[in-house]
């Protein structure tokens, strides 16, 4: 039996359709992109979390160290400096930067699956491809500046609430000194500098006080027998040549991070920020949920990525720096130390800077297209 | 430069599927249907529970692909003008969900923008037609399941949809809900669009709707408007009478296309294939002449739910 339009049933003409809303391309609107960002901005967990992460950590850290330093200066040294700066951008803000880039990826890439719009989405006919890549402007424009501040608190503090001094092997010596200047300071400081920094074939007899070597102890490799107990004199040249010998040391040590250093680091966490999100992003697209997805890239961070950074695995070396964080690892800014696994200059695994940019790109790409393949093929 | 098209220029069809099938494994969900939906009417897809109404719903939106045959959506092939078909259609799939820590109006924003920019300017009059502005602005989690269908049919509003396609929208309404809905429906049939409404409450697309098709194991086994379909179905006709039993028995010794089942008052006798007034009129000289008291003959229209019952399968079954 065939259905004919009945009389009385004939529809009016059909209004217009907008065939330039470019509703089949695959580059989403700015409205997409606009909406995407409230709807996950409006996620009060997930924003608490990622807040309380990036931003809450360090700055309770730094915070309670600028309140101890100010109520009890001797007991409790400045929050800032150059130690704390490397230790928090390359522990803190390195390891749960991507935690939490992640996390807001594979959340990004899952809700509107486990929460039923995906299909709402499909049927006003926008290109899957958009929907998917909507997500990305949207989540990077959350997580990129969260890090930025933190990033930036921590900048703050560790410049403008810097020590006065550089402490070198628990001596503290004034920063920014020329050799000449650090030759000087050391003769009139003789003994603390004997006392405190490293030398070699210095031999002078000096008793060095409590907290030091002790006292009567001998400064100086292999000293002769019966060395006598030094003038003055002697102890002011013994001073000017260890000081001599520290330069290249001292030239290394820095009170605050330079602009240089900051702008390098802040880029390097924004790079690993980025791409944990992007890799969250596609996972959690492929796998269709979130929980998994975000336990994966946890467990990819925070345990897999340590032991293959340090751990040299015959005949899977390649394999090991096709791992992401090698790559990235590789690309973190030389004056800053190991921390968590996440990189650092004596990470034994080595590899080339290109080979370094081309898995990031691979994992940030790859990823990418995974997701979105995945997102256009899937039952909505 | 911009440029408009028309949907479907020309064709009379908003829905049409030749041999559309979709496979799960080994499992049919359709098979093979020609479908043929025409403009401007409201048009009920029935079928009992796993007979493939989703599923078809599904394809023809592109949430999930077929496994052969074509289809045309407003006269626009699709999966080929997916595009442009689905911008002038809008559809609720089983139970409408969204994203329960947004209000109603900011889902209705994540959908229209992914829609064309006038869409967002239709949120407004989308809520209010279907009751829900005074709640526009509660978290979606606090809506209960009837106004989560309202939300539904606003979502499909804002597209300024030519096509309604619209799955189980009276789950979770209450009476007054299920009556508002229903004029909501012909409201939106008498401006001239089409409404496809997919439900297994019988009674409700029998009210609503102007035509149906009857799906069952993945085939469409009828299709037509309702009036013409339930006219060519079996009618009883109610005999109330002195001495059933024998008036049952008489009846069985004619050659009279009737099933005759035997009541405490009398019988119901079914007449295959509508009204033939004919044979009523046989049955009333057969009773008469054999002394049997004929106290009432009445005819009771097959309903579209005994007509359904009838048709599908799953009586036998049972």
């Amino acid at each position: 039996m065939t259905l004919r339009p009945e009389a009385g049933m004939t529809a009016p003409a059909d209004p217009p359709t907008p065939a330039r809303d470019h509703r089949g391309s695959p580059l989403p609107t700015r409205a997409m992109i606009a909406t995407r960002f409230m709807e996950l901005r409006r996620r009060r967990g997930l924003m608490i979390t990622l807040i309380l992460v990036t931003i809450g950590i360090p700055t309770v850290f730094l915070g309670a160290r600028l309140l101890l330093h100010a109520l009890a200066p001797k007991t409790y040294g400045p929050a800032g400096g150059y130690d704390i700066y490397t230790g928090l951008s390359a522990g803190i803000l390195y390891t749960f930067g991507f935690i939490v880039a992640a996390t807001l990826g594979c959340t990004a890439g899952s809700v509107d699956l486990t929460e039923g719009m995906f299909r709402h989405l499909v049927v006003t006919g926008r290109s899957r491809i958009a929907i998917y890549l909507a997500r990305i402007p949207a989540g990077l424009a959350i997580i990129v500046p969260l890090v930025a501040i933190g990033f930036g608190i921590v900048c703050a503090v560790c410049v403008y609430a810097a020590p006065t001094t550089l402490n070198l092997n628990g001596l503290h010596v004034p920063a920014g000194l020329s050799r000449a200047q650090l030759e000087t300071w050391a003769g009139d400081h003789a003994e603390d500098v004997l006392c405190h920094l490293p030398s070699e074939n210095v031999p002078v007899n000096l008793p060095c006080g409590p907290g030091t070597t002790g006292p009567g102890t001998v400064i100086g490799k292999n000293p002769p027998a019966n060395l006598p107990t030094p003038s003055p004199r002697q102890l002011r040249t013994a001073a000017v040549r260890v000081a001599d010998q520290n330069w290249t040391f001292y030239q290394r040590q820095f009170r605050y991070p330079s602009n240089t250093l900051m702008i390098k680091t802040g880029l390097w966490l924004e790079l690993e920020t980025t791409v944990g999100f992007l890799v969250g992003l596609g996972v959690a697209s492929l796998l269709g949920q979130r929980t998994v997805a975000v336990v994966g890239m946890i467990v990819l961070e925070v345990i897999i990525t340590p032991i293959v950074l340090r751990v040299r695995i015959p005949h899977l070396e390649n394999l090991q720096r096709s791992v992401l964080g090698v790559a990235t690892a590789h690309l973190e800014p030389g004056e800053l130390p190991l921390a968590f696994g996440g990189g650092g200059r004596d990470f034994r695994l080595t590899e080339s800077t290109t080979t370094a940019v081309c898995v990031i790109l691979a994992w940030a790409i790859g990823w990418t297209i995974i997701g979105a393949w995945r997102m256009s093929t899937r039952d909505a | 430069m911009t440029a408009t098209v028309a949907v479907g220029e020309g064709s009379e069809w908003a829905v049409e599927t030749r041999g559309l099938t979709k496979r799960f494994g080994s499992n049919v969900a359709v098979s093979g249907v020609d479908l043929r939906i025409p403009r401007g009417c409201a048009f009920g897809y029935l079928g009992p529970n796993g007979a493939g109404k989703t599923t078809l719903i599904r394809v023809l939106l592109g949430l999930t692909q077929a496994d052969a045959g074509s289809m045309w959506l407003l006269g626009q092939p699709v999966p080929q003008h997916r595009d442009l078909a689905l911008a002038r259609v809008g559809a609720i799939v089983d139970e409408p969900r969204f994203h329960a820590h947004l209000t109603g109006r900011q889902n209705l924003q994540v959908l229209a923008a992914a829609r064309e920019p006038a869409a967002r300017g239709r949120i407004e009059a989308a809520l209010e037609r279907v009751g829900i502005l005074h709640r526009a602005d509660d978290r979606v989690s606090k809506y209960s399941m009837g106004m989560r269908q309202r939300l539904g049919v606003a979502a499909c509003l804002i597209g300024d949809p030519q096509l309604l396609i619209l799955d189980e929208p009276m789950n979770g309404l209450d009476p007054a809900g299920m009556h508002e809905m229903r004029d909501m429906i012909r409201a939106l049939v008498g401006e001239g669009r089409t409404v496809v409404l997919s439900s297994h409450l019988l009674d409700e697309v029998e009210r609503t709707c102007d035509a149906v098709a009857i799906v069952d194991r993945g085939n469409v086994i009828r299709q037509g408007p309702i009036s013409e379909l339930l006219a060519g179905a079996a009618v009883t006709l109610q005999v109330d009478c002195s001495e059933p039993r024998r008036a049952g028995a008489l009846l069985a010794e004619t050659n009279l296309p009737v099933t005759v089942a035997i009541e405490e008052n009398g019988l119901a006798v079914t007449l295959a294939g509508g009204e033939p007034r004919d044979v009523i009129a046989e049955i009333a000289r057969i009773l008469i002449s054999g002394n049997i008291s004929v106290w009432r003959l009445q005819l009771v229209q097959t309903s579209l739910e005994s007509w359904f019952l009838q048709i599908t399968s799953r009586l036998g079954e049972d």
